[in-house]
């Protein structure tokens, strides 16, 4: 049994005016334990709107989110759902509760009654997972963006989840803040969390073992980052490819082969070496 | 003509307590009339100091900060410096609060005191420029737009007052590639058409590398390099003791170069980094029939 199911699921909100737009139709795929799945999508395109689907934030107007086999219309197990699916999101000055670092990562567990001895062991492991032990106790309004954004992470691992979502988590971070959180990133689902990344940053999405596209609401690609990246449709949906493959694509027009479609920049140097020496 | 003219220019924080942080540390800059300029440095380096000084939003502590002529520390300017230096702030349409955009844009020319017909002057053309026609969008309120459409109208409040220097913070910051692209391009517009000067602070080494004339890096509130952006980006040492990345072309042609491929330094952009390795591969095509017309002569 998969662990993310979406079936048939449409989600309509009314405006301020009183409009109603769709800003998801029809759009079923599942996910397994273990995956990393970047949903990119142009803003618009309703993948902030599918991020807050899957944690029960939002429930859909037709069709099924199903968690675990737990849908996320049942009002009962909401509060299970969002433990076993926890969200990072957006801006990093906004998901801040405490004054201190380690308050702030404990108030979660705080919240599910876990015993003071396991708390600290959780908030120990939580910190150390994003890299943020040594500064425990110190405040967190000094904090870069990049580390307060592995705070936030830590807040949510301290729960415990099986499933971490990351709703455009890095769109406010400069370089070095990104590159800080897609490790981390990558690091927990090597230990086995399944990761959704809501993302229109291809760099990131290539490091996804999986690329869902939406545009205007609907799915128009899944795939593996090569197969995303070599249809046409990408650049449709309003979507840059990876610097490595724009660079491919401008080689290819100068008389350079690359087997299939080139994702990443050592893939590159190796199809341009192999044609050089 | 000098547009702007920083005369060892430092700037303390939190002086005299314990969280004492010099952000600017004897900054001497010349920016012609004209120019684009990049500003680079990491988070913290004091790119956001420098510019809140263009405009006088940070009083001069030592030093002296001359911008369009005018001397950013005397008061009875201060009012005249606010409009002719044009601040583009990161997202900068969290700032937008009137009814309808027409009403937002008209914010700042309103505020120069000019005639009702000028002010309404103003705010058509600075609509067309970032692509919000007037009869389209004048009457909408700012909070349906899009978050493209939102950040232009935001922009066109400033442009309105026709400031002849215009500084943009990290104006892509958080837009999809269509946006980004959208904003980058208008950006290039207004440095043509509207002011002539601008100063773009940006931690996109690619969008600085293909937009800049000139790059100026800051570190711990320093300048650190100063040039061109093949100068700049070519002096490797120097930008990675700034804390510094290359530009995308420049990574890869470093990769290239460790494997025995070398390049130019001077490779900033994709399309150089292409044209540069067509070009190589010509040339050895080129040698390799020269090789083999050689080796027939012998033969015969």
């Amino acid at each position: 049994m998969p662990q993310i199911e979406l079936i048939n699921v449409s989600y309509s909100y009314r405006t301020g005016e009183g409009q109603s737009v769709r800003a998801l139709r029809n759009v079923s795929f599942s996910v397994e334990k273990g995956e990393f799945v970047a949903l990119a999508g142009m803003n618009g395109s309703g993948k902030s709107t599918l991020a807050k689907l899957l944690n029960g934030l939002f429930v859909p107007s037709a069709g099924d989110v199903v968690i675990d086999g737990m849908n996320t219309r049942d009002e009962e197990r909401t509060f299970d759902i969002r433990r076993k699916a926890g969200m990072v999101f957006q801006n990093p000055d906004n998901q801040m509760v405490a004054t201190i670092i380690e308050d702030d990562v404990a108030f979660g567990p705080e919240n599910l009654g876990v015993p003071r001895e396991e708390m600290i062991e959780r908030v120990d492991r939580a910190l150390d997972a994003v890299g943020m032990q040594e500064y425990r106790t110190r405040s967190a309004s000094k904090l870069s963006g990049g580390q307060k954004q592995r705070v936030a992470i830590a807040g949510v691992l301290a729960m415990e989840p099986e499933i971490i979502i990351f709703d455009e988590s890095t769109s406010m971070l400069d370089p070095e803040g990104r590159a800080e959180i897609m490790d981390v990133a990558k690091k927990l689902n090597e230990k086995g969390i399944t990761v959704i990344a809501i993302t229109h940053n291809m760099d990131e999405a290539a490091m996804a073992d999986r690329i869902i596209v939406l545009r205007k609401g609907r799915k128009v690609l899944d795939g593996t980052p090569k197969e995303v990246f070599a249809s046409p449709e990408v650049e449709a949906c309003g979507l840059a490819l990876p610097p490595a493959t724009e660079l491919a694509r401008m080689l290819s027009e100068r008389g350079f082969r690359f087997d299939g479609t080139v994702t990443d920049e050592e893939e590159l140097v190796e199809g341009i070496c192999s044609q050089s020496n | 003509m000098l547009a702007v003219e920083l005369k060892k220019l430092s700037y303390t924080y939190s002086v005299k307590t314990p969280f004492e942080k010099r952000a600017l540390d004897n900054v001497d800059l010349a920016i012609e009339k004209g120019e684009f300029v990049g500003l680079i440095g990491a988070t913290g380096s004091g790119k956001s100091t420098l510019i809140q000084h263009l405009n006088g939003l940070v009083k001069v502590q030592e030093g002296e900060a001359m911008v369009a002529g005018m001397n950013a520390s005397d008061k009875k300017t201060l009012k005249k410096l606010r409009f002719t230096v044009g601040m583009v702030f990161q997202y900068p349409e969290y700032q937008l609060f009137e009814e309808t955009v027409a009403r937002d844009v008209a914010f700042g020319p309103k505020n120069m005191k000019l005639e009702k017909e000028e002010v309404d002057r103003r705010v058509r053309r600075a609509m067309e420029v970032v692509g919000l026609p007037y009869e389209e969008f004048a009457e909408r309120s700012p909070f349906e737009l899009s978050g493209g459409e939102k950040r232009r109208a935001a922009i066109a409040g400033v442009i309105a007052m026709e400031p002849e220097i215009l500084v943009l913070d990290e104006p892509v910051a958080g837009l999809d590639p269509v946006g980004r692209r959208e904003i980058l391009a208008l950006v290039r517009k207004l440095h043509e058409e509207v002011s002539p000067t601008v100063i773009m602070v940006s931690h996109y080494m690619d969008d600085i590398a293909e937009m800049a004339d000139r790059i100026v890096a800051l570190k711990d509130g320093r300048v650190v390099a100063d040039g061109s952006p093949a100068e700049v980006f070519g002096a490797r040492e120097k930008l990675a003791a700034a804390g510094l990345s290359l530009p995308t072309a420049a990574r890869i042609a470093d990769k290239l170069a460790a494997r025995g491929i070398v390049l130019p330094r001077t490779i900033v952009t994709p399309v150089a980094l292409a044209d540069a390795l067509a070009e190589l591969k010509a040339k050895r095509a080129e040698k390799e029939s020269e090789d083999r017309e050689g080796e027939e002569e012998k033969d015969v």
